[in-house]
């Protein structure tokens, strides 16, 4: 006992301690599905609910889908703990940034401000249990136009002209945004948001058909994907049931 | 001079107190309001100089010179900054910033009679889930603050600032919208500033009275009261019109 009050000294002591690396028996924990897309009125993030390690659900009812400031949004995909705090200390350091500074951090700071934080997790990402490859979608306010981003492990950034995605469901998911975008009638960045919010839900059933790892989703018993929208408003979380109104309203 | 003797430093820090007075005297007031909709805070200023975001549900409104204002706002800043991602957000109050962090150090700066002297006088704003919940606290140059109900006004002359609190409380009570709390603050904002003594306004003056000074900025910003995390919102002139 160190009597210092330091609660995290003791974590190692408890059940919740690290899995041993490279320890088969402990495989890491590992969010999925997540992605972005442009529609007629900006962009639209979406992403399941599901955990996974290994082979186990460890959570259905994770958020993957993080509101950074009014105007960015992350969607993580990987090792939930190290993407979480790699949110965390985003959100921090652009609300730090907009309050001492007077004026919000630009959109390519907060982009290399990730990709620096993904980086830095070189050592985690080689060794295997702290791997994240986020999507980034952020407006810049001289256009007030959104874009999406998405990232390797090692921060390399791209931009996702019409679409991203990442973790294991995504595959599929890209698939049919990519036939969509060529061959679609409307093409996603055609639709209204009831037809993306349709769109976006039945791409993740179409990924879990594929992915045992993407799950959590079932419009039909009310459980819809964490879906936030960006456009030249900001950030707007869309609740289960407005989704539910949308997926009815959907032709 | 030697400080080595009671007196000396006694008198010393009489002179600081007198000095910074001094200094201060052109400075115009700032207001801090509860209202149902959140705490507005108002100055008149040259923009983003009276008035600014602290934390999410932390705002301050200050007078006196801009570089001591920056220090002051940046070491609050700092600091909630530092609680909120080490604890949470939820951590961060006003009452542990003003106990731990500023009180001390504005205490501190003031007794350091060989360096320059902080010439600041602010409020700082915490909105509550209720206006009952909010906590506003006058914070003077030498560290020592108090909470105030309701309302706060920082001016820098005591008496005046007395009688402008108590004038506009009594106004409030029926203030129907932001808007005419900030042009009742902006009518007390006048007659502050008119002279060295507080003239009580007259209301239906105050409140046909565009909420604008000439060729100055109204600076006012309301801590919204929400659910939302950040909580801080800039008014415009149509907010206050």
């Amino acid at each position: 006992m160190s009597g210092d009050g330091d609660f995290l000294a003791l974590l190692p002591k408890t059940a919740f301690a690290a899995p041993g690396r490279g320890d088969p028996s402990h495989p890491a924990l590992e969010a999925t599905t997540v992605f972005a897309f442009h529609y007629a009125d900006g962009v639209i993030v979406a992403g399941d609910h599901r955990a996974t390690a290994g082979n186990l659900v460890f959570s259905d009812r994770t958020e993957k889908i993080l509101e950074l400031d009014r105007h960015s949004l992350m969607a993580i995909a990987g090792s939930p703990s190290i993407a979480l705090e790699m949110a965390r200390t985003l959100q921090t350091a652009f609300d730090y940034y907009r309050r001492s500074q007077l004026q919000p951090m630009s959109l390519a700071a907060k982009m290399r401000a990730l990709s620096r934080l993904l980086h830095d997790n070189l050592p985690a990402t080689l060794q295997g249990f702290g791997t994240v490859a986020p999507i980034f979608a952020g407006l810049d306010p001289a256009t007030g136009r959104p874009s999406i981003f998405f990232y390797d492990p090692l921060g390399a950034q791209f931009e996702g002209v019409a679409y991203a995605g990442s973790g294991s469901g995504s595959g599929s998911i890209k698939s049919v945004l990519h036939y969509l975008e060529q061959w679609g009638q409307p093409k996603p960045a055609q639709m209204t948001l009831a037809q993306a919010v349709v769109l976006a839900n039945r791409l993740l059933m179409t990924a879990a058909e594929f992915d045992t790892a993407t799950g959590g989703v079932d419009p039909l018993r009310g459980d819809f994907a964490t879906v936030k929208l960006l456009d030249a408003a900001g950030v707007r979380t869309l609740a289960p049931a407005e989704q539910a109104r949308l997926w009815g309203a959907a032709p | 001079m030697t400080t080595d003797e009671p007196y000396r430093w006694l008198d010393a820090i009489a002179n600081r107190r007198e000095y910074i007075r001094d200094q201060l005297k052109g400075a115009t007031p700032v207001f801090a309001v509860s209202r149902p909709e959140g705490v507005l805070l108002l100055g008149v200023g040259t923009g983003q100089s009276k008035v600014f975001e602290v934390y999410d549900r932390l705002a301050l409104g200050a007078l006196g010179h801009p570089v001591d204002i920056e220090k002051i706002r940046q070491t609050v800043i700092e600091a909630a900054h530092r609680e909120g991602f080490t604890r949470a957000p939820e951590d961060v109050t006003l009452r542990r910033l003003l106990n731990f962090s500023l009180g001390p150090a504005l205490k501190s700066g003031f007794e350091q009679i060989f360096s320059a002297p902080l010439m600041v006088e602010c409020v700082f704003a915490e909105v509550g889930a209720a206006p009952a919940d909010d906590v506003l606290a006058r914070v003077a140059f030498d560290g020592t603050y108090r909470f105030e109900s309701g309302l706060a006004v920082v001016h820098t002359a005591a008496a005046a600032e007395a009688a402008a609190a108590s004038w506009l409380r009594d106004q409030l009570a029926g203030a129907a919208s932001v808007g005419e709390v900030a042009r009742l603050a902006l009518a007390a904002w006048r007659s502050l500033t008119a002279g060295a003594e507080f003239t009580a306004p007259d209301r239906a003056a105050a409140l046909a009275a565009a909420p604008a000074v000439e060729g100055k900025v109204v600076e006012a910003a309301l801590l919204e009261r929400g659910p939302g995390r950040v909580c801080y919102r800039p008014l415009g002139a149509a907010d206050l019109a």
